[in-house]
């Protein structure tokens, strides 16, 4: 008997491989660390000091690779359930990471640690609010460092990390799918690493096709404020619909063939990159027109654009070209979640910010780097009201929900319905706390403003209304209302369940 | 013609039934309880092996045979008892049979090796597409890949006084067709311009699909054509049913008592409303106004379950039923309970199979009338006496050519038209005569 009680042993009560997870945590701050090279030889030609980005990147390899060192003998393999905590944690060491050059070389502006995580999580999870206020006294280094933050969170920090690293012990989809936006239906491919490949390079492929195209503009004289370093500046945010500019008016400095190009970007980066893998770089454009998400996408873009365009020529804020163009820009600029802005939204009259505040929660397509609810959820959530409504009728009808002609698992129809719900309640809960700390703090934000505070920052989009529009900064708020937002991007950039998941106790212990 | 046939089951047992006394048959069967069965009432050779067994269909002779037809009840065994046939008699003609529809589009894409697939679950979907396509015919049938249809009709009180009681030379009949009978009690005849179509006749009729339903609208004005139509059962059977009326533009809604047969056939058929019900609650029927449909189909796997839901249907105003009899002693019972047309799946696939062990000029024959008439499909050979004469020529003793297709296509001659060496003609003829027509063209 005392045998087996030796086998038994003592109650193994913990649930997920801890040890397990931090090391590939560390593992991946090892690496991530490399990231702080980009911005050094921009600081170098500019005379700027590099130790910044030294520090910064010296310390997350440093904590990465004393994670992995310390786990190491007793980890494990990383599973489904470990896969969670992962990529929630990286998520928090990536923003970390992103604030070190902040705290030392931005200035009074950004010298509190609050505010410095604030602008790395809103760089790495690609939503572009910011608490900068003054951008002439930031460094050209740390203006491309934030530029940069957005580009690598834009298509996923592990998804890259898949993509490149020979060894990584990842066993399949799921950490791929927490990171990728959007319900997974279709897949590109087989293998989660060329998976992972393929999207990083077409993601590569169109940056650097927009910053030629956007220096070009410089080049052929067509845009004096166009310089090369802008160009690539705008290009790194563009396609990860991030939004983060290194002018404080966003792209109204630019001229108006910058904006369109940088609209038409924005459209792409807004779209489903496995679809635009298959059309663009397999040569199959009927895949376009026969994707439902992409119609719907598509089109609703146009008639808001349409709609606003009508508001603000009928406003007379423009007319018009320069009213078409404001119409479209902004329009696209809040469904694909990228945050610029060629005007400041936040002195229109209410009608027409009451419009861009309901694009807020439209999203891009499943598979972009776009945040917020996205096309494909509203749309499966349609189809499953229409569904109720029928069954209303007639409960004996079986109705599988189609997309694309294709029936929908009903689990991830379900796994939609709850997205949509957790997300709402989200942000309700966060603009619940805002609107306290705003009345405590005396940050001055309106009710709309709050709203759209909150719901900015959770869809991953950037500017919202009042003294943190477009032109302004995040900078007045409270810290509790900051820290409120970084969780809100978090989750957001997550899509809440990988976070939710963490919080129950049957993750934790058995 | 050795034929050799592999499956002595329902089906099996039928095409035996059919052959045995014109041609040399030799049946294999795992089960010898059912081969000693047949031996018992045909004279017909039998093995007791295995139809996935090379040595067994080996041993049987399978090599000497012109004919094998592979007809158990799995789909599995038959194709591989047709690729081993393929082998060992590599001149014989195959034919297997297949409940898959997913195998019949394999054989049309030319990727089973086999000569003919037979699909029970199609050849019933496409009888009782027949049926509803031209809901006045007692009996139809298509020729030529469905360009030529043959239908019977009986005249009553309501049909058109523009084909009844008038001269055929003076009717006006529908283009691209022809009354190719006229039966008038006890007596056939083939009818010239000066014949008149009377009350109380039934006549049969030959052309294109279209003027098969303009003859039923004409004789049967108040039937209009089938639209909307609730099919009982989503299995394989009912399924294929959806699949062809669907195609033809017919709105199907499926009442399906299995939850998982339900969500498999709405995922399969995004166009049809499907219902995972029993179908009998009267409650059900009401509020999906059941009856209003034009037709009723009945395709559950219980016979019993068809003939109470084709009554139910009826109670609830359906005026049209047809029901699948799987057992072949359910027909005269359904016809007895009045549903409308009653169709034996396994009867229909071994009538198709029947057809393959005819004179290899023959693609096709249909029976009429029990066994009285036969429609043939025949090739016409270059020495053929009738080469180059005119229709108007044509001797009208016992047979008539309804139809040729030339070059792929269907033709309704007329009199001036000249019938040409490798025309395929289809010929109606009293079963009597079919081998004195086969031997003149």
């Amino acid at each position: 008997m005392s045998q087996v009680a030796a086998r038994i042993g003592p109650p193994r009560r913990l649930a997920v491989d801890l040890p397990a997870a931090l090391n590939l945590v560390g593992m991946l701050g090892k690496y991530l660390g490399a990231a702080a090279l980009f911005p050094i030889p921009i600081a170098l030609t500019h005379h700027e000091p590099i130790w910044p980005f030294v520090v910064a990147g010296a310390a997350t390899s440093g904590v990465g690779f004393a994670l992995e060192r310390a786990t190491r003998g007793s980890a494990g393999r990383v599973g489904v359930r470990e896969g969670f905590l992962v990529v929630s944690a990286t998520w928090l060491l990536a923003a970390g990471f992103a604030s070190i050059p902040y705290l030392l070389a931005g200035g009074d502006q950004l010298s509190s640690p609050v505010d410095a995580y604030f602008e790395g999580m809103s760089g790495f999870t690609t939503t572009g609010a910011t608490v900068v206020t003054n951008y002439d006294d930031l460094e050209r280094s740390v203006d491309m460092w934030r530029q940069f933050t957005q580009w690598l969170g834009g298509m996923g920090i592990i998804v890259l990390a898949i993509a490149v690293l020979p060894r990584l012990r990842v066993g399949g989809r799921q950490m791929l799918e927490s990171e990728l936006p959007g319900p997974e239906i279709a897949q590109l491919s087989e293998r989660v690493r060329s998976t992972a490949r393929k999207l990083w390079v077409l993601y590569l492929a169109l940056t650097a096709l927009e910053a030629l195209a956007l220096a070009a503009l410089g080049w052929l004289g067509l845009d004096d404020a166009m310089t090369p370093f802008e160009a690539v500046a705008h290009a790194l945010t563009t396609m990860p619909t991030g939004g983060f500019s290194t002018q404080p008016r966003s792209i109204e400095p630019f001229s108006a063939t910058a904006q369109w190009i940088i609209l038409v970007f924005m459209v792409v980066a807004g779209a489903n990159f496995a679809l635009l893998y298959r059309g663009l770089v397999r040569r199959r454009p009927r895949v376009f027109l026969r994707d439902e998400e992409l119609r719907i996408y598509l089109a609703l873009m146009l008639i808001a654009s349409v709609a606003l365009t009508a508001m603000v020529w009928s406003e007379g804020l423009a007319s018009g070209e320069a009213a078409i163009r404001q119409g479209f820009f902004q329009v696209v600029s809040m469904v694909t979640t990228t945050g610029y802005a060629t005007t400041d939204f936040a002195l229109w009259p209410v009608l027409l910010t009451m419009t861009l505040f309901a694009l807020m929660f439209v999203g891009g397509s499943a598979g972009s780097t776009g945040g917020s609810i996205k096309v494909v959820r509203h749309l499966l959530l349609g189809k499953l009201l229409r569904r109720e409504v029928d069954q209303t009728l007639s409960p004996e009808l079986v109705m599988p929900i189609r997309l694309n002609g294709a029936p929908v698992d009903e689990r991830t129809v379900r796994a939609v319905a709850a997205f949509v719900l957790l997300y709402v309640g989200a942000w309700a809960v966060g603009s619940g706390i805002v609107a306290v700390d705003s009345a405590i703090t005396g940050a001055g934000l309106g009710a709309l403003d709050t709203l759209a505070t909150t719901a900015t920052c959770l869809g991953n989009i950037g500017p919202a209304f009042g003294p943190a529009g477009p032109m302004g900064s995040f900078a007045p708020l409270g810290d509790v209302s900051k820290v409120t937002l970084i969780g809100l991007m978090w989750l957001g950039r997550l899509e809440i369940v990988p976070v939710v998941v963490l919080l129950t106790r049957h993750y934790w212990r058995l | 013609m050795r034929i050799f046939l592999i499956g002595a089951g329902q089906v099996g047992s039928t095409i035996a039934e059919a052959l045995h006394e014109e041609h040399e048959l030799t049946v294999l069967d795992t089960e010898g309880s059912r081969l000693q069965a047949l031996t018992g009432r045909f004279d017909v050779a039998v093995f007791e092996g295995d139809g996935t067994s090379r040595k067994d269909l080996a041993a049987a002779g399978v090599g000497n045979a012109n004919l094998v037809i592979a007809c158990t009840s799995r789909d599995e065994v038959n194709i591989v008892a047709g690729m081993f046939a393929r082998r060992e008699a590599p001149v014989a003609t195959t034919v297997i049979r297949t409940s898959s529809v997913e195998y019949v589009d394999l054989w049309r894409e030319g990727q089973l090796d086999v000569d003919f697939v037979v699909s029970s679950e199609l050849e019933t979907a496409y009888a009782i597409s027949r049926v509803i396509g031209v809901p006045a015919a007692r009996q139809t049938d298509v020729f030529a890949d469905g360009q030529v249809q043959v239908g019977e009709f009986a005249i009553d009180g309501d049909a058109s006084p523009q084909v009844v009681g008038v001269p055929l030379r003076d009717a006006a009949m529908p283009p691209e067709s022809k009354v190719a009978a006229i039966l008038r009690r006890d007596e056939t005849i083939f009818p010239r311009g000066s014949d008149v179509i009377e009350d109380g006749d039934r006549i049969v009729v030959i052309g294109s699909p279209g003027a098969a339903k303009a003859w039923s609208g004409l004789l049967w004005p108040a039937g209009g054509t089938v639209r909307d139509v609730v099919v009982y059962g989503a299995g394989r059977v009912g399924s294929a049913i959806a699949r062809v009326l669907v195609d033809q533009g017919i709105s199907v809604r499926m009442v399906e008592a299995s939850r998982e047969q339900a969500r498999r056939a709405a995922e399969t058929f995004p166009g049809v409303r499907i219902f995972h019900a029993t179908g009998f609650d009267p409650d059900f029927l009401e509020r999906e106004r059941i009856g209003n449909a034009q037709a009723g189909i009945l395709a559950m796997r219980d016979d019993a379950k068809n003939l109470y839901a084709a009554s139910l249907m009826r109670v609830h105003g359906i005026p049209f039923t047809i029901a699948i009899a799987h057992e072949p002693v359910s027909v005269s019972a359904f016809d007895r309970a009045g549903i409308d047309v009653s169709v034996n799946p396994r009867g229909v696939t071994a009538e198709e199979i029947v057809r393959f062990a005819h004179d290899p000029r023959t693609q096709q024959v249909a029976m009429l009338e029990g066994n009285r008439f036969e429609v043939l499909d025949v090739t016409t050979r270059d020495s053929s006496r009738y080469i180059g004469t005119a229709f108007r020529d044509m001797p009208v003793h016992g047979a008539l050519i309804g139809a040729i297709v030339r070059d792929g296509r269907a033709l309704f001659p007329h009199g001036d038209d000249v019938l040409q060496a490798g025309d395929r003609v289809i010929v109606f003829t009293e079963a009597t005569n079919a081998p004195w027509v086969v031997e003149a063209l």
